[in-house]
């Protein structure tokens, strides 16, 4: 039985222009039960093209990065560089509480459609403008995917290992950022518009929006003129300590955290590993000692004074010996759940696989089934980013296949039939 | 963007208040936003239960104490801060206290310890009805991990980041930073929020609001995971090339001398690369003189350079390996081929178009001095954010959230102080 619930923004429309760089901005929106239109150029939106698909078949329809995208919208099909798809836009925009947009900056406002215009047609609009580098400054005629957004917001300067290049953040994070931060600014204006009934234009730069994920690389350079580099898998601590990064387990691999505040002490690590037969020489001179004093007390001291710690290295190289040892005897479930049982901060590095089967999002019914009738199948997305007790989140609609609410939106909106296929045969829909 | 006059005096949140019971990176940044943009946020520490983030630098030259940490002065711009115990009953009072003043309640301690300070949602609403009562735990209030232990640290790998990351043959090392606490959780956060409030106003009903770090982190992942529900493929870390672009990575440029806190130094500069198309990597050849290597049979497709990337990769970085990385951005973004420096801390705060743009925030703080804040993630035409007051010190306005808000009197703060409550 459908959910009928009322949503947070079940009274709010949406016409939502992006592409790959704004996507999940409207889905958010969509998804807190928006009516979200999305515009797409006639035979589809380009991310369309983007795999993984469903069951490999390489086809408009099932892209899977494109269906996530697109949860509860509808699809209308729009040649924007036709005067009459044009006409059409004119028409739904004075429905539209929001329009939400991913070109170049100035591409709108050469269609006449900037938010001047937008205003003309429905005064208290809210724009939405996502872009690689926002509409002014000498880069905002740069061309952005992705990985040029990622690189200048200083994040992909941090990631991996200082011996390897910077790595690239799996999964479109430059764009998926954007999208966040711009359904954030987006809510927000949307806010002030109830109280006030103003609108407002709302601006997102990719690279603005990646920023304050350098977490600390920034105040680094303006309090102590140094650059963070990347830390790498010891997170920039000088020597090996035990239980600090990833290790392998049987199966795959887990991250420790050992010794850190708010974890048991690796005194526990040190029975656990004696319970199960494997602390080897550890429970002894010099070593016990030493495994007494891993905690952040010793971290702190490390890292202000490396010198100090060389004698230990050895001592240090030997016991990540024997828990490296340890690891590899278990799995990586094994380790995850029997460690956080012992309350021991230690993680499992997740494969897509793991996160499928992962117990607790199992029990608490995370993955979102969606019917796809012209599929013939249920598929499984990812399910809510958070849960609101009175407005939930959820998918009532699967993504659209290209232009399937053409006939649909355009009859709304007074078009006969005869117009109809006027306009697709001339290919402005 | 500091201190540019609103043209609408009124902010989005001005008149909403928000008791911040946060801590690290994934709470407070998220009431920092509502701050700047009109809402009294009030952020309570105590001293025997404080924010980590006070500890860990980077600290100003000379300087080491709670209230001058780069990172934590980063999150907590526009709030007032008030030291209460909590684990006193008093100090449970006066939490209440706040409860029942606040439209939006946050925090992003463990269950266990919500629970243990009688912090839950149905303990709120009975001081404050409408209550928007908001818990970022890391894997929810239910379910068999409810209790297990993260950080950022754990959080990468656990959602996955980590694993999918970084080069195939090498450890997952993942990001180097605490990622999702810094956009994906604090953004998700107030967004729902937003929505709350929305709501409210409409019916005048509040609600509760529980974002699990983990979920909201996997939902950052979804063509993996997706790769997985469907045809139970699971995806492995690829460096940094894409099945649709070639090329598509990073490329040694020249290295730099630096002045270093210790003397001078090398720095390594990399640049990025990427053509989604034949007509970007015609550009990309052109640019670099149209060399014979780049007329390759192999090179001619998007398959071929696929099939041969590590040859094509090679070619390339010749070529880069003997320029700046910013002669190579600017020398092929103008001849339309996607290129950028892939950019460290300093290269931000000195990046030209920033600069232009005004992105980051200079403020005056009592103790740090003038140091440099990120600016607006986003940017609202008719009422940006605001940027009136660095970070609190630590208990900086317990005497004034006492008096103002909770509407103590002189006598009760100072025994509240001496009884070490207001601690």
């Amino acid at each position: 039985m459908p959910d009928d619930t009322p949503t947070a923004l079940g009274d709010v429309r949406v016409l939502d222009l992006t592409g790959e760089l704004g996507s999940y901005c409207t889905k958010l929106l969509a998804d807190l039960g928006a009516d979200v239109i999305k515009i797409e150029p006639p035979g589809g939106d380009p991310a369309r093209d983007v795999g993984p698909f469903y069951h490999d078949e390489a086809d408009r329809e099932k892209s899977l990065p494109f269906l996530n995208l697109n949860t509860n919208k509808r699809s209308l099909t729009l040649n924007l560089d036709d005067p009459a798809a044009r006409e059409v836009f004119r028409k739904l925009a004075p429905s539209a509480d929001i329009v939400v947009e991913s070109f170049p900056p100035g591409y709108l406002d050469s269609l006449e459609l900037g938010y001047e215009a937008l205003q003309a047609l429905r005064p208290d609009v809210i724009l939405t403008s996502i872009t690689g580098f926002g509409a002014q400054g000498p880069h905002a005629g740069y061309l952005a995917p992705d990985i040029v957004g990622v690189a200048m917001s200083g994040i992909m300067w941090l990631a991996g290992d200082p011996e390897d290049p910077p790595s690239l953040p799996y999964g479109n994070q430059g764009y998926l950022c954007a999208s966040i931060q711009a359904a954030t600014g987006t809510m927000m204006a949307l806010y002030h518009r109830d109280l006030t009934g103003r609108g407002q234009h709302v601006e997102v730069s990719m690279q603005e929006a990646l920023l304050i994920a350098q977490e600390t690389a920034m105040q680094t350079y303006d309090l102590n003129k140094s650059v963070r580099g990347r830390m790498g898998r010891r997170g920039g601590l000088p020597i090996t300590v035990p239980g600090m990064g990833p290790y392998e387990a049987s199966d795959g691999w887990i991250w420790g955290y050992v010794g850190a505040p708010g974890g048991a002490a690796w005194t526990e690590l040190l029975k656990w590993l004696e319970e199960e037969g494997m602390a080897e020489d550890l429970t002894e001179e010099p070593y016990r000692p030493i495994i007494e004093q891993l905690n952040i007390r010793f971290l702190t001291g490390l890292m202000l004074n490396p010198e100090e710690s060389k004698p230990k290295i050895p001592l240090l190289e030997h016991i990540d010996g024997v828990l490296a040892r340890f690891f590899a005897s278990k799995t990586k479930w094994e380790l995850y759940e029997q460690g956080q049982g012992r309350r021991l901060l230690i993680g499992i590095v997740s494969t897509p696989e793991d996160l499928v089967k992962n117990p607790q999002l199992k029990a608490r019914d995370w993955y979102q089934g969606v019917e796809h009738p012209d599929l013939g199948e249920t598929l499984r997305y990812p399910g809510p980013p958070y849960r609101l007790s009175e407005t939930p989140w959820r998918i009532d609609r699967r993504p659209p296949r290209v232009g399937e609410h053409n006939a649909e939106l355009l009859s709304e909106l007074g078009y006969s039939q005869e117009e109809l296929e006027a306009l697709a045969a001339s290919g402005a829909v | 963007m500091a201190a540019i006059a609103a043209k609408d005096e009124r902010q989005p949140l001005t008149g909403i208040n928000v008791a911040d019971f946060s801590w690290f990176g994934a709470g407070p940044i998220c009431p920092q936003m509502m701050g700047l943009y009109g809402a009294t946020v009030v952020r309570v520490e105590s001293e025997t239960h404080m924010d980590a983030l006070r500890g860990i630098g980077p600290f100003p030259p000379g300087k080491m104490s709670y209230n001058v940490s780069g990172y934590f002065n980063n999150y907590n711009i526009n709030k007032q801060s008030i030291t209460i115990d909590l684990n006193t009953e008093q100090g449970h009072d006066l939490a209440l206290r706040l409860v029942r003043w606040a439209d939006v309640f946050l925090t992003n301690m463990t269950p266990r310890i919500i629970e243990r300070w009688g912090l839950i949602y149905d303990e709120l609403v009975k001081v404050r009805p409408d209550i928007i009562a908001v818990y970022l735990p890391m894997q929810g209030f239910d379910g068999p991990h409810r209790d297990f232990l993260g950080f950022g640290a754990v959080l990468g790998p656990i959602t996955g980041f980590n694993h999918l990351t970084g080069l195939p043959n090498r450890p997952p090392t993942g990001m180097g930073t605490n990622y999702p606490d810094y956009i994906i959780n604090p953004n998700h956060t107030l967004i729902a929020i937003l929505a709350a409030l929305r709501h409210r106003r409409r019916t005048g009903k509040g609600q509760r609001i529980e974002l699990s770090q983990l979920e909201s982190s996997v939902a950052a992942l979804a063509p993996a995971v997706m790769d997985y529900t469907v045809n139970e493929r699971s995806q492995t870390r690829a460096g940094n090339r894409l099945p649709h672009a070639a090329p598509h990575g990073a490329f040694r440029c020249q290295t730099i001398r630096i002045q270093a806190p210790f003397g001078e130094k090398d720095e390594e500069r990399w640049c990025v690369i990427a053509c989604f198309s034949e007509e970007q990597w015609s550009a990309l050849r052109q640019a670099l003189g149209d060399p014979g290597w780049a007329r390759d049979e192999r090179f001619a497709t998007l398959a071929g350079r696929k099939e041969h990337e590590d040859d094509l990769e090679r070619q390339i970085e010749e070529w880069t390996s003997q320029r700046s990385p910013e002669e190579v951005m600017t020398t092929l973004q103008a001849a339309g081929v996607p290129a950028a420096v892939v950019q460290n801390g300093r290269d931000c705060l000195e990046d030209a178009h920033l600069r232009e743009r005004e992105y980051y925030v200079q403020l005056e703080h009592p103790e740090a001095g003038r140091t440099t804040h990120d600016g607006p993630g986003f940017r609202l035409s008719e009422t940006p954010a605001r940027y009136e007051r660095a970070a609190p010190c630590l208990g900086e306005h317990t005497h004034q959230v006492c008096k103002e808000i909770l509407g103590l009197s002189d006598d009760e703060i100072a025994d509240l102080l001496v009884a070490q409550v207001l601690h």
